[in-house]
């Protein structure tokens, strides 16, 4: 009986190893972990430090040999992970939800549109693509962080500045500091400036809720439908099953049903 | 289970067959203290059955706060989960369905908890033959059929229905204690009268309506409507350390309530649902609508004890009677 709960069991972590830690800004860094599994971009998992507690983190990598977990220090949980090093052991359990339908999309260009720590799963759809280029045709990057030193997966920006088209912006440089393209200004307004119409498009978006909105607007006015968009929602969770009914947006579990939402499946939703 | 065989017996034999069934189960039924209470019963004469349970039964098998795991560092242990073998006796139509909604939620996940406090357990259900509080509404939801034994009292007999397997050979082993009935318990009969005072089934249109608010202006965000809630099934998860060894301790869950601002805070103190109506509606359409969305049956089992038991009285049902067609607050 005892045994049996422990390997039938929803709740308890499996321990995996740390194969690398790379710290991407003063308060960032991304775990490589040797979890093998399959998985779709945009899904996510629970991680645990015993004593701590969990949180769920999104994968930002695509390989059956090992995940990637980008994590920004914004609570307990996440500045206990910042601890961590390589060769450590983390417990995980997942992976959770459903990501971007990238199957689906096939055959379209794709518009990724990130925000801040945002950037983190579409840096998961971005390695996909990379595996599956023959499949999606253009591929249109909008990057937007609050400065320069937030910038995250600095290493990957001037091979995706060569295989896509893409713009990093910064909402302000304040001592001109080294920056990409040295854009200043909301990704917002990057996008409204940018030419874009809705042929064969499809818009992956995660971000901070008011700049999704934002964006969705501007999307809106150059014509893109509400089902060509697909929004990665946050919300509390604790099971990431399906039962513990924290992350509920209306009658949807985030943890189940989501986090990737069609946009015209929730667009009624406000913050409920 | 198509036509369910009902058997007969008078108050004295049901009693001496709940004294046999406490000799072999722990047995637990409403006992009257402060409260009316489930509780294990050593006195056959303790069941009290005027009036229903006010806390309802399912914190037997969704416990307060349990366990899910013990660990030092990374090392867990789950824990060893034993039920007794237990009798319920006593339980309401209307909480009986709550634990046949609670089922449906923890079965979706495989829950190894809620399961393990589910075995081994026996149902015995009360029919009520009038509303037994003035808040009652279960005759306006759709209850379904889910008992081993349903117990109906007709003043100078009873009658027992058999509703399950399980119930069937409960009886067989005990068929001294009652006697053949070719009585039918019809559906109308299970229907019990004046408890039906819920006037809106859909209540889908209603979701930008600015009465909500109205009804809501003296809620406290306490809780007490989801913990007296024989359906809500929400918790949280929390690590427990040792004082001498913060690496060593137990991984919790416990009832939560969506009724409090803390439910759908995320890191940075954002706060999804930050107002008292919005969580008071999520709470409302959860259990009459989404619920029923995903698993074709209402969460709510129309009990009552969310208003009963809420210190201002808040009474959903009475604002949703009120709500007016075609008013909104919705700003499109």
């Amino acid at each position: 009986m005892e045994k049996q709960l422990l390997i039938n069991n929803p709740y308890i972590p499996k321990p995996y190893k740390i194969l690398e830690f790379n710290r991407e800004t003063n308060d960032n860094f991304t775990l490589k972990i040797n979890m093998q599994v399959n998985h779709d971009p945009g899904q996510f998992v629970q991680v645990s430090i015993p004593g701590i507690g969990e949180a769920p983190i999104s994968i930002c990598s695509d390989s059956r040999n090992y995940i990637k977990l980008n994590i920004k220090e914004v609570g307990n949980m996440t500045t206990a992970l910042s601890r961590l090093k390589k060769g450590d052991t983390i417990l995980i359990r997942g992976p959770y939800g459903h990501g971007y339908p990238m199957k689906e999309l096939k055959g379209n260009s794709l518009i990724l549109i990130g925000g801040g720590c945002g950037v983190s799963p579409l840096k998961g759809v971005i390695d996909y693509v990379k595996n599956n280029r023959k499949d999606y045709k253009d591929v249109i990057l909008f990057m937007g962080y609050r400065n320069p030193d937030d910038i995250i997966f600095k290493q990957d920006l001037d091979q995706w500045k060569k295989d896509y088209n893409l713009q990093v912006t910064v909402d302000k440089n304040p001592q001109g500091q080294f920056c990409y393209d040295g854009e200043e200004g909301f990704i917002t307004e990057a996008l409204k400036k940018a030419n874009l119409s809705n042929q064969n498009k499809v818009v992956l978006l995660c971000g901070p809720p008011i700049m999704m909105k934002s964006s969705i607007d501007i999307l809106k006015q150059k014509g893109f439908h509400d089902d060509q968009i697909f929004i990665s929602a946050e919300r509390l969770m604790y099971c990431a099953l399906g039962v513990c009914c924290h992350c509920m947006i209306r009658g949807q579990f985030t943890c189940l049903d989501g986090p990737v939402f069609r946009y015209d499946k929730i667009k009624d939703f406000k913050n409920d | 289970m198509g036509e369910m065989e009902v058997l007969k017996t008078d108050k004295k034999r049901l009693l001496t067959f709940l004294n046999k069934l406490k000799a072999n189960y722990e047995l637990i039924a409403p006992v009257k203290t402060d409260l009316v209470r489930f509780q294990k019963i050593n006195d056959i004469n303790e069941i009290y059955l005027e009036k229903n349970s006010y806390f309802p039964v399912k914190e037997y098998f969704f416990k307060k706060e349990e366990t899910l795991f013990s660990f030092k560092g990374n090392k867990i242990e789950a824990p060893k989960l034993e039920t007794p073998k237990r009798v319920f006796f006593g339980i309401r139509r209307c909480d009986l369905n709550g634990i046949h909604h609670q089922d449906k939620a923890f079965e979706l996940v495989k829950d190894p908890y809620y399961k393990a406090a589910r075995e081994n357990s026996f149902l015995i259900g009360y029919h009520c033959n009038t509303a037994p509080s003035p808040y009652c509404f279960c005759g306006s939801l759709e209850l379904v059929d889910f008992y081993d034994l349903m117990v109906y009292d007709r003043k100078d007999h009873f009658l027992i229905e058999i509703g399950s397997k399980k119930g069937e050979a409960l009886v067989k082993k005990y068929k001294r204690y009652f006697s053949a009935s070719d009585k039918v318990i019809t559906k109308e009969e299970k229907v019990i009268p004046g408890a039906d005072r819920l006037d809106k089934k859909d209540i889908s249109k209603f979701y930008d309506n600015p009465d909500w608010e109205k009804g809501v202006s003296q809620c406290l965000s306490c809780g007490a409507c989801t913990a007296l809630c024989p359906t809500c099934y929400c918790f949280d998860i929390k690590d427990e350390v040792k004082a001498k060894n913060p690496k060593e301790g137990e991984r919790k869950r416990s009832w939560s309530s969506c009724q409090v601002p803390e439910f759908t805070k995320v890191a940075g103190d954002h706060v999804f649902r930050e107002k008292r109506e919005e969580r008071f509606k999520h709470r409302i359409y959860h259990q009459l609508e989404y619920f029923k969305e995903k698993n074709g049956v209402n969460l709510c089992v129309g009990c009552g004890r969310c208003i009963q038991g809420c210190p201002t009285r808040i009474d959903f049902v009475d604002i949703l009677n009120k709500m007016e067609d075609g008013k909104t607050t919705a700003n499109k």
